[in-house]
């Protein structure tokens, strides 16, 4: 066999499904072609914001190196576009005029950033042009943008309370610049925190130096900077926020016209059974932020809860580590082996972790139930299934605030502000649907100190030397046979013989002695 | 007369030194007694074990720099071994009955040279294996490796090493081109500002360690990650550093998070990269996916603790220095020498390796951990770290045996797949094992005990009835410490001197007296000297050019005190510190090779309703070494630590019915334990953790896999799941103690 595969896009998903190909390309069992829109071979999106203050380089996101690949025997095409998919003849037409054959074709589009409605936007959903001043954060160039506003020590105007925005908004903050955040509603990540959880965020931004504008509806932009640029973004309150900046930050949507226009069903993305095939076109497949999982089988349980793209790069990956495995079984010719192979099981929801360097916060499941919502907790509890149980502590003042919603002592939701142990536990039990200690208290003393076992030191029949197995009581008896000194205790009871750790307690027991004789 | 002896302690790395002072020559025990083995002894009954005549030999701790005359209950307690009414001091033989019962020398050696005889005969030279073990002196682990080839003829040698340094050995040899474990002395960790040892807990393996770890304690920069706050865990509280206690198996994925920071933070050592290093960008794209945010969600934990270790590496590799130290912890999976190499990387990042007062190493767990992974028991290799496959390494070896270089054999099978072979066809059919006690510790170990009564012949030597030689044909009876000569190399690659202090018991003999006898008898080509000096000046030879090289040290430069770590060629002066000028590889620099966490296998459904499945971890007490076949004889010893208990989380506990002191079951597809529940908050809520020091229903090993890393061969001791739950059994009774008479 020597099946020829090509991948559409390359970004950081592409580049793990390269890297899980690369044995089966140097077996010579298949050959790779990998397309990707821009200049550079794959990078870390992730981290494009930490880019843009100027706390990383451009070397330090990559995740591929396209000499590397093209040693290996991958085909490499950077700065390239397909233009289409011709299904009939299995053939991909690129921007530069070539055309690539396919066996099998993998669609690792990606995403783009939403672009709001706003006067002085044009909003061409396929290739929004956007005026001076204004950006989204989404690759290297956008990057470059922000940074030269950071390093301008400028104002920045963060449209959108989402998760990417804050973390804008907190780096570039810190690295000086002076920064607003707009969002709609009460708090920011409106959609997966609740009421006291966004509360003691914003309270937090706020402390870190954001300066944080809830419940405002945007309206338009305004071009006044001297050189044409963006001036301010307009509210629909009639006011407006001043700024030299506007970074947009209002989510993704998968980029699914290429599929769209060769005839796959898409939803909100490429529609993809559990083999991550797409509907009734077993030569080609979609991973990533493009790829809706929603099989064809309208009974199948799985799809019942299914939710389109979330837009972590944590999903992709599994999928594309999945996939290597698949394409590569079958290009090593071993079919059997390839049906054989379980499905993807179906991704948890999403858990959102704040990377910042000043606050903590993780989020995750569904939140929106408070304690004392009886009707709330009750619903869906059927059949022997137990109902919801919330725990909560909000301690505003000093920053911290923890819900954690589970069923049957396993999480369906869960925030943490400004306890990180917490939040690492709690995220952790999240993933693995793990049953949280009944005490959920236990779970809040992570970041305390009493989290540490009491020294025990007081109890006679406790050990003191550890090495050598020795306890205050034995040493108080050889102080009271006569051993003054460490050195002689060492000698008659071998206390203090293995790693010295103990020499002060050993210390201090003589002298409590010493102390007890001289005042009795 | 009193008589003294400047040595080492018998048991760990460390070697701690000591003196063995006999107020006289006490004729030692000489009859057979009974064998304090547990298996579940009803509550509070240690004392049960028999009362141990008095010591023959009094134990001093001396000054030396790694231990500063410090001793650990171990060493302490050693010499009550030398006379324990249990010690075997003639061969045994097992009679059809099942029964041990003396034997002559003469005749022993006669029915092992008609067994090896017989095996080669019907199935092949390869048909006769080697089990050999990182207890034995230099000269014995490099007899054993020349005596398997050509006396034996048999590429199948292979040892206990496997399980415990192969998967760091194998990383080092990756990025440095070779393996000492510490590759500087132990002393120059008394300054470091910056400490992070993983998987290792020296407060319970090696205690006198610890002292040198207090400069770095009291300046707030030890940090320790253990999925425990084991003992060594512990002192990083009130202000002693870091503790990150990461989920089972997530070792490698954490090391990623920490490099990770350390090049986005620009804390990398940039110069030392560019001039001393290949590999940096695959290792930087390597790495790119791994942020600490993401990080926190595989391994549990928090971002800010794993960019506060980067930071606190950095800072320190910039004032008294950074160390990096893994343990057993991190590298006994199966994706271990990727750990250690994870770690390693980290270290080269940051320019430790090399420096005068920042390094990377590994804490070498047994008495000659080192040296016995250099000389010869290693399926794939010669003396001096030599390759096996190597035709020059091949030359030099023959050139020094006197043989043709054909009649070396070729690699042999790493230790778990040699163990898997046992009685099978093309497998081993007749083993001699030395210094190990395979059937306690090894992976999987019901399997590894069928595969021992699977076979035609076994031979252990041994001086005690260990769990191993209760399944052999044949027993013969050797020597313990105290009462031979010798050297060992420590956990920094310094060659000591174990000197005799008592007159061994009159039926037992040296392994290389053993060794000579059989391979006169079996017409062996080349020589074989019982005499330990004579065996390490051919030693001496054979190393000579290799990587680890002995050729200029003699035993009255030991015996003078000079302090000599290998590389030690003929004419220098050895090397204290490696890496100053450049690494080992042909174009002087380390290698950096990107890895990241591979998937595991699903393991097999808990089939049972009342059971939940628990992570398993293992490690040692401080009471007990290795498989507890000597500690556990140790009247002091035993009463401190009688029986395995499984550590678990009094959360965990509680949801299932669990409480101090009960029993409990932990079971999977391979076996089951059956002990008392200890709970403790020192544990992760989904991790339970044994001992693996007990046999039987109390081995720890019946429950671990025997899937091994692809490039070390290291067997999954550390990550394995479990079904645990509580056993109703009256505690009066004796159901459970079905194996005390063994």
């Amino acid at each position: 066999m020597n099946e020829q595969i090509v991948i559409v896009g390359f970004g950081p998903v592409a580049a793990r499904l390269v890297d899980e190909l690369l044995p089966a390309v140097r077996a010579g069992h298949a050959r790779l072609t990998v397309v990707g829109e821009e200049a550079e071979a794959a990078y870390n999106r992730v981290l494009v914001a930490d880019l843009g203050v100027g706390r990383t380089t451009a070397d330090a996101l990559a995740l591929s190196d396209a000499d590397a690949l093209a040693a290996d025997g991958v085909d490499v095409r950077l700065g390239v576009r397909v233009r289409r998919v011709d299904r009939a003849r299995q053939q991909v037409l690129l921007s530069d005029g070539s055309t690539a054959h396919y066996d099998r074709l993998v669609f690792a589009t990606g995403s783009r950033p939403v672009i709001p409605n706003l006067t002085g936007i044009n909003p061409d959903p396929s290739s929004p042009v956007l005026p001076a001043g204004v950006t989204a954060l989404r690759d290297l160039r956008d990057a470059d943008v922000l940074r030269q506003a950071v390093d301008g020590g400028k104002r920045v105007v963060v449209l959108g309370g989402g998760v990417l925005g804050l973390e804008t908004a907190l780096a570039a903050a810190e690295e000086g610049a002076t920064v607003t955040v707009v969002h709609n509603g009460p708090h920011p990540l409106g959609r997966n925190i609740d009421r006291g959880g966004g509360a003691v965020l914003a309270a937090g931004l706020r402390r870190c130096g954001v300066r944080m504008a809830g419940n405002a509806r945007s309206t338009g932009v305004e071009h006044n900077a001297p050189d044409g640029g963006f001036s301010a973004l307009l509210l629909d309150d009639g006011s407006a926020i001043d700024g030299d900046l506007l970074v947009i930050s209002c989510g993704v949507r998968p980029r699914t016209e290429l599929a769209e226009g060769c005839g796959l069903s898409t939803s909100a993305g490429i529609l993809v059974d559990h083999r991550l095939r797409a509907h009734h076109e077993p030569h080609i497949f979609a991973i990533g932020d493009c790829a809706e999982v929603l099989c064809p089988d309208p009974e199948c349980a799985a799809c019942r809860n299914a939710k389109g793209p979330s837009g972590l790069v944590g999903p992709g990956w599994r999928q594309a580590e999945w996939l290597g495995e698949y394409l590569g079984l079958l290009a090593a010719g071993a079919v059997e082996d390839a049906d054989l192979l379980p499905e993807l099981p179906a991704e948890q929801p999403g858990v959102i972790v704040l990377k910042a360097r000043g606050m903590n916060m993780a989020v995750a499941g569904d939140n929106s139930a408070e304690p004392w919502d009886e009707e709330v907790l009750t619903a869906g509890a059927v059949n022997g299934r137990p109902r919801l149980q919330i725990a909560q502590w909000a301690d505003p003042e000093h920053g911290r605030y923890v819900k954690m919603t589970t069923r049957g002592g396993v999480l369906e939701g869960l925030v943490s502000v400004g306890m990180p142990r917490t939040a690492a536990e709690l995220v952790g039990l999240f993933e693995r649907s793990a049953e949280l200690p009944a005490d959920r208290s236990l779970l809040l003393r992570l970041d305390g100190p009493d989290g540490l076992p009491g020294a025990g030191a007081a109890d006679p029949q406790s050990t003191v030397c550890r090495c050598a197995g020795v306890s205050g009581a034995a040493i108080q008896g050889a102080v009271e046979d006569g051993c003054s000194t460490v050195s002689e205790v060492s000698k008659a009871t071998r206390a203090g013989t293995g790693c010295g750790g103990c020499h002060e307690d050993i210390k201090g027991l003589i002298e409590k002695h010493f102390r007890a004789v001289s005042t009795a | 007369m009193t008589k003294s002896a400047d040595t080492h302690c018998p048991y760990c790395a460390l070697q701690c030194a000591m003196t063995l002072t006999s107020p006289a020559e006490l004729a030692p025990a000489t009859q057979p007694g009974p064998v304090p083995v547990t298996a579940l002894p009803a509550p509070a009954s240690p004392a049960a074990a028999p009362a141990a005549p008095a010591a023959l030999l009094e134990v001093q701790g001396r000054d030396f720099p790694t231990n500063r005359g410090g001793l650990c209950r171990k060493g302490w307690t050693s010499a009550t071994l030398l006379n324990h009414p249990g010690r075997i001091t003639e061969p045994l033989l097992k009679g059809p009955d099942g029964v041990h019962r003396p034997i002559s020398w003469e005749h022993a050696l006669d029915l092992a040279v008609s067994a090896v005889k017989d095996a080669r005969a019907r199935y092949g030279a390869d048909a006769v294996g080697v089990f050999g073990g990182g207890g034995l002196t230099n000269e014995k682990a490099y007899m054993l490796g020349k005596f398997a080839r050509l006396a034996l003829g048999t590429s199948r040698i292979d040892y206990n090493g496997r399980f415990c340094m192969s998967s760091a050995a194998a990383a080092g040899m990756r990025a440095f081109g070779v393996d000492r474990g510490l590759p500087f002395p132990l002393e120059a960790l008394d300054t470091a500002s910056t400490i992070m040892m993983l998987g290792s807990n020296v407060a319970e393996t090696m205690p006198p360690f610890v002292q040198h770890l207090k400069g770095t304690r009291d300046a707030g920069g030890l940090i320790v990650v253990d999925p425990r706050r084991s003992a060594t865990a512990a002192f990083t509280s009130d202000g002693g550093g870091l503790h990150l206690q990461p989920l089972p198996g997530t070792d490698l994925t954490l090391l990623l998070g920490i490099s990770h920071v350390v090049i986005h933070e620009n804390l990398v050592d940039t110069a030392f990269i560019e001039e001393r290093t290949s590999g940096y960008s695959a290792v930087v794209r390597s790495v790119n996916s791994f942020w600490p945010e993401r990080v926190q969600s595989l391994t549990g934990v928090p971002a800010e603790l794993i960019r506060e270790t980067a930071r606190r590496l950095a800072a320190g590799a910039r004032q008294g220095g950074s160390y990096i130290l893994t343990g057993r912890g991190v590298e006994q999976h199966i994706d271990g020498t990727d750990t250690a190499t994870a770690a390693i990387n980290l270290s080269l990042l940051l320019g430790l390796p090399g420096s005068a007062r920042s390094g990377y190493g590994t804490l070498t767990g047994q008495g000659n951990g080192q040296g016995g992974r250099e000389h010869g028991q290693k399926a794939d290799q010669l003396p001096g770290y030599r390759k096996i496959t190597d035709p020059a390494a091949r030359a030099h070896v023959a050139g020094v045996w006197g043989v043709p270089e054909e009649l070396i054999p070729g690699p042999g099978l790493p230790a778990v797949q040699l163990l898997k072979s046992l009685g099978k066809p093309d497998g081993v059919r007749c083993l001699f094992v030395h210094a190990s006690n395979i059937a306690v510790a090894s992976p999987d170990a019901n399997a590894v005990i069928d595969g021992l009564r699977s076979l035609d012949f076994l031979m252990v030597c041994d001086f005690f009835m260990s769990e191993t030689a209760a399944e052999a044909d044949l027993i013969l009876p050797v020597l313990q410490w105290a009462e031979e000569e010798g050297t060992l190399t420590n956990l920094e690659g310094r060659v000591l001197r174990r000197r005799r202090a008592l007159t061994p018991p009159a039926g037992a003999r040296s392994e290389l007296w053993i060794m000579a006898r059989l391979a006169e008898a079996l017409d062996a080509p080349s020589s074989y000297s019982e005499d330990p000096e004579t065996v390490f000046e051919e030693l001496r030879l054979a190393s000579a050019g290799g990587l680890a090289d002995y050729s200029g040290i003699d035993y009255a430069m030991l015996d003078r005190g000079e302090a000599a770590y290998w590389p030690y060629p003929a004419g220098s002066t050895g090397t204290p510190r490696l890496f100053q000028d450049r690494f080992a590889h042909p174009d002087g620099k380390a290698v950096m090779t990107p890895v990241t966490p591979r998937r595991r296998r699903t393991p097999a459904a808990n089939p049972d309703p009342a059971a939940k499945t628990m992570t398993l971890i293992t490690g040692r007490l401080l009471e007990h070494y290795q498989s507890g076949a000597q500690t556990r004889r140790v009247t002091e010893l035993l009463a401190s630590q009688p029986e395995a208990q499984m550590q678990i989380h009094p959360a965990a506990a509680e949801a299932m019915g669990i409480t101090a002191g009960s029993l409990v079951s932990l079971a999977n597809e391979r076996g089951e334990v059956v002990c008392r529940a200890e709970l403790s908050t020192a544990i992760r809520p989904e991790t339970v953790f044994l001992p693996f020091h007990f046999p039987e229903l109390e081995s720890a090993n019946r429950l671990t896999e025997a899937a091994t890393d692809p490039v070390s061969g290291m067997p999954e001791f550390k990550f394995n799941k479990v079904w645990v739950r509580p056993v109703a059994v009256p505690l009066s009774s004796n159901v459970l103690q079905t194996t005390e008479a063994s």
